[in-house]
């Protein structure tokens, strides 16, 4: 064999290291091509004309994309992951109607199987997105109808680290078993839970979605980024920017809009909204919102305020379509009573009309203050400004009240019933299992309650009280007429009567209410147990709910395990031995029970009175959700 | 003073001043400090760590420039390549420090216009220089 001369290697040896690098690069190109094929089986991340998702504005915003980053408006819908689903995901084994569900983990990807009765494991179903973020996370499935997707019946309850059919984690009547039907994320969730979508109906239940960006994401707020990036590559507009106090044209920012242009851009998903017309719901579908922030409407919708003069001709055509749309949103004077419509509640309130309260009055998008607060805190907490959780939140405007605390509350300085935010946003919204303070700013009233059913500020932290003595001392401080009242009324505590005869809107807040430290300390604790522990039998999932959370509160209570989404059966019986456990080794024998809680000498109801008002609950059906 | 002799002492005083920055900035690293190591600051960061970079570099291509002059027999440091890479070793660092002082978002400081000014400096300088010493016979 001849002996290769040295340069003969040396060439081979380059040749192979050439061959290789290329072999490899070659690979890496096909796995790179292969993971860039947007997935068929959902809704996906597209070129939305201008848009140019959050990764563009992080090179050059830095400081509000962590805070952005680090808020649930991102994380409000993500692609199902490891990181971006609950912890056991891949383990459940769940029965819902009959049917029984199996999870899978492989690799990163989950699965579903499902079991109809007497029958086997059918394909796996890839759960492809999760929707929701700090309170309740609702999965998505493959549908296998292109983009299609159909719900998981299952939430994950974030706070209780638990899983619960969807259909129980709203307030919702029991009957109404599946509240996302399939494609209802495509027609109506990603409206408001992805940026700038497009459901883009293709045929029958088939949808082929796409969207600029999932979650909320900057442009939601500031408008399409394209002209504003490109116009800023040049470094000389960008400093002509930083050395005036110009706005820049080519981007939103809703912290130098009018307040009520900078309220909308919220609106535009924090409220109840219509479309105008079917061709403007069509285009919504097909093209995304036209609205854009700063804009003084929402284009294709609007936002249905159901005493307002405006879009009267839709409003009616809403009432006769769909009877209950006002009544499950609304309460009777208009004011809103479901969670995350916030906006209409601002809208309506007398601050709106001076032009400068917006959201941003008391929130903030981009955590402005760090040192104050944490990023987690400050996520968790609504995103408030410093101190905006007290007092300070109204007293930027309304300075000379401090002076005169006590003399406009007529509470002492440091008691509950000085603070503003509890007389004047109660908590008479409802959503996603909990009560929350109202945002339309309100002056308490007897009349809000007799006239249309409202749990008024003063009964909701004197639970113990009648709606007569609130009347009364409405009259004597602020010289508000006292409306003409029924004999329970003036006999039976208002909370009572909501919580045994209200609807189930009224005992959800209620309910919830009974859990208030701020109201166990005023109107006492001992007497809330019997109704608690009936509550956990109420026919609303969500009732039952807030009741087992707000007896978990009391002494003797906590920790107490029950499953609100059990059997008649069964919550009767977890109802009983909750009473059992509260009669002989909890209640306290010296207890007094004042006859406005409708309770005897020794705490039990009075039969009388409870059979009573039990027969006269207002039965409508109810639907508070999202 | 000669030429090469002026690089070699700033080249020295220049390092020991870079040296000395870099020192102050794992100082702002060992305490945690918000003003140089918070997300919004990152601006900030990345000036700083490139005027310290750049500064220490270019105190040693000073420092290698001088070197060169006094042990390449026949070759002379000229006047405009000796001022070009001085000032290149103050401005482009110092460009780059003072664009970091005050940021705006995405952005630096004015300050940072002064680095083009100092890169070309530096081009000229390092470019004549080559171009010299290739020259000598």
């Amino acid at each position: 064999m001849p002996k290769l001369s040295r340069s003969w290697w040396h060439g081979f040896f380059v040749i192979a290291a050439i061959a290789g690098a290329s072999a490899l690069t070659l690979v890496s190109l096909r796995d790179f091509r292969r993971e860039a094929q947007p997935p068929e089986n959902r809704p996906i991340q597209s070129q939305v004309a201008g848009y140019v998702t959050s990764n563009a504005c992080r090179a050059c915003h830095a400081e509000n994309y962590a805070s952005w980053h680090g808020s649930f408006h991102r994380t409000m819908t993500q692609v199902a992951t490891p990181g971006s689903l609950p912890d056991d995901t891949g383990r459940l084994e769940l029965a819902f109607e009959g049917r029984q569900y199996k999870t899978e983990r492989h690799g990163d990807k989950f699965f579903v199987r499902e079991r109809p009765e007497g029958g086997s494991y059918g394909q796996p179903q890839q759960v492809v997105l999760v929707t929701g973020s700090h309170t309740l996370q609702v999965l998505w499935l493959e549908a296998g109808q292109g983009r299609t997707l159909k719900q998981f019946p299952f939430a994950y309850i974030v706070a209780e680290k638990m899983w619960a059919p969807v259909g129980e984690t709203f307030l919702l009547p029991s009957d109404l078993k599946e509240y996302y039907s399939l494609g209802a994320w495509n027609g109506a969730c990603m409206d408001c839970h992805v940026t700038q979508g497009q459901s883009r109906f293709v045929e029958g239940n088939k949808w082929d979605s796409q969207v600029a960006e999932f979650g909320i994401a900057c442009e939601a707020c500031h408008s399409e980024g394209r002209e504003h990036v490109e116009r800023n590559r040049n470094p000389i507009r960008r400093f002509k920017l930083h050395l005036t106090t110009k706005s820049d044209p080519t981007v939103t920012n809703p912290a130098r809009l009018k307040g009520p242009d900078s309220a909308l851009d919220c609106g535009q998903c924090h409220s109840v909204w219509a479309f105008n017309n079917m061709p403007d719901k069509i285009d919504f579908n097909r093209h995304g919102a036209a609205f854009r922030p700063g804009a003084h409407d929402l284009a294709q919708r609007f936002v249905v305020q159901p005493n307002a003069p405006d879009h009267a001709e839709q409003k009616d055509f809403i009432r006769r379509t769909e009877p209950d749309f006002f009544s499950n949103r609304f309460w009777g004077d208009g004011m809103i009573r479901v969670t995350g419509r916030e906006f209409n509640g601002v809208q309506a309130s007398p601050c709106f009309r001076s032009g400068e309260f917006s959201c941003l009055s008391c929130h903030e998008m981009h955590l402005d203050s760090p040192g104050q607060t944490s990023l987690q805190t400050w996520a968790r907490t609504g995103q408030l400004k410093p101190k905006m959780d007290s007092d300070a939140a109204c007293l930027q405007c309304h300075k000379d009240m401090s002076a005169r605390l006590v003399a406009h509350t007529h509470h002492a300085a440091d008691s509950s019933g000085s603070r503003c935010y509890n007389c004047h946003m109660p908590r008479t919204t409802f959503g996603l299992l909990h009560a929350m303070r109202s945002h339309q700013v309100s002056s308490p009233s007897a009349q809000e309650s007799s006239a249309y059913g409202r749990p008024n500020a003063c009964n909701l932290c004197h639970l113990d009280q009648t709606l007569a003595w609130t009347a009364q001392n409405l009259r004597a401080w602020y010289n508000q007429p006292a409306p003409e009242l029924s004999q329970d009324d003036q006999t039976i505590a208002a909370a009572v009567q909501w919580i045994l005869k209200g609807d189930a809107g009224q005992r959800a807040l209620i309910a919830w209410g009974m859990g208030w430290a701020s109201a166990q300390k005023i109107a006492g604790r001992d007497w809330l147990y019997p109704y608690l522990i009936y509550t956990m039998t109420d026919p609303y999932a969500a009732v039952r709910f807030d009741a087992w959370k707000s007896l978990q509160t009391l002494p003797g209570f906590s920790g107490f395990s029950f499953t609100y989404t059990a059997t008649d059966r069964s919550l009767s019986e977890a109802a009983a031995r909750a009473y059992e456990k509260w009669l002989r080794e909890v209640r306290d024998e010296n207890a007094v029970y004042r006859p406005e809680t409708g309770l005897d000498s020794d705490g039990r109801f009075q039969q009388d009175v409870f059979q009573r008002l039990r027969s006269e609950r207002d039965n409508k059906r109810i639907i508070l959700a999202e | 003073m000669k030429n090469s002799d002026r690089n070699l002492r700033f080249g020295w005083w220049s390092l020991l001043v870079y040296l000395s920055l870099g020192l102050t900035l794992e100082t702002l690293h060992g305490f945690k400090i918000g003003w140089y190591l918070d997300v919004g600051n990152e601006i900030r960061r990345l000036m700083f760590t490139l005027g310290h970079a750049h500064g220490t570099a270019l105190a040693l291509v000073s420092i290698a420039a001088g070197l060169t002059a006094r042990n390449v027999s026949g070759f002379e440091l000229r006047p405009s390549v000796s001022f070009a890479l001085i000032w290149a070793a103050i401005l482009l660092p110092g460009g780059f420090f003072l664009g970091g002082i005050v940021t705006y978002g995405g952005d630096p400081g004015l300050g940072v216009w002064l680095v083009p000014v100092g890169a070309l400096l530096l081009f000229y300088g390092v470019a004549r220089f080559a171009i010299d010493l290739s020259k000598l016979k």
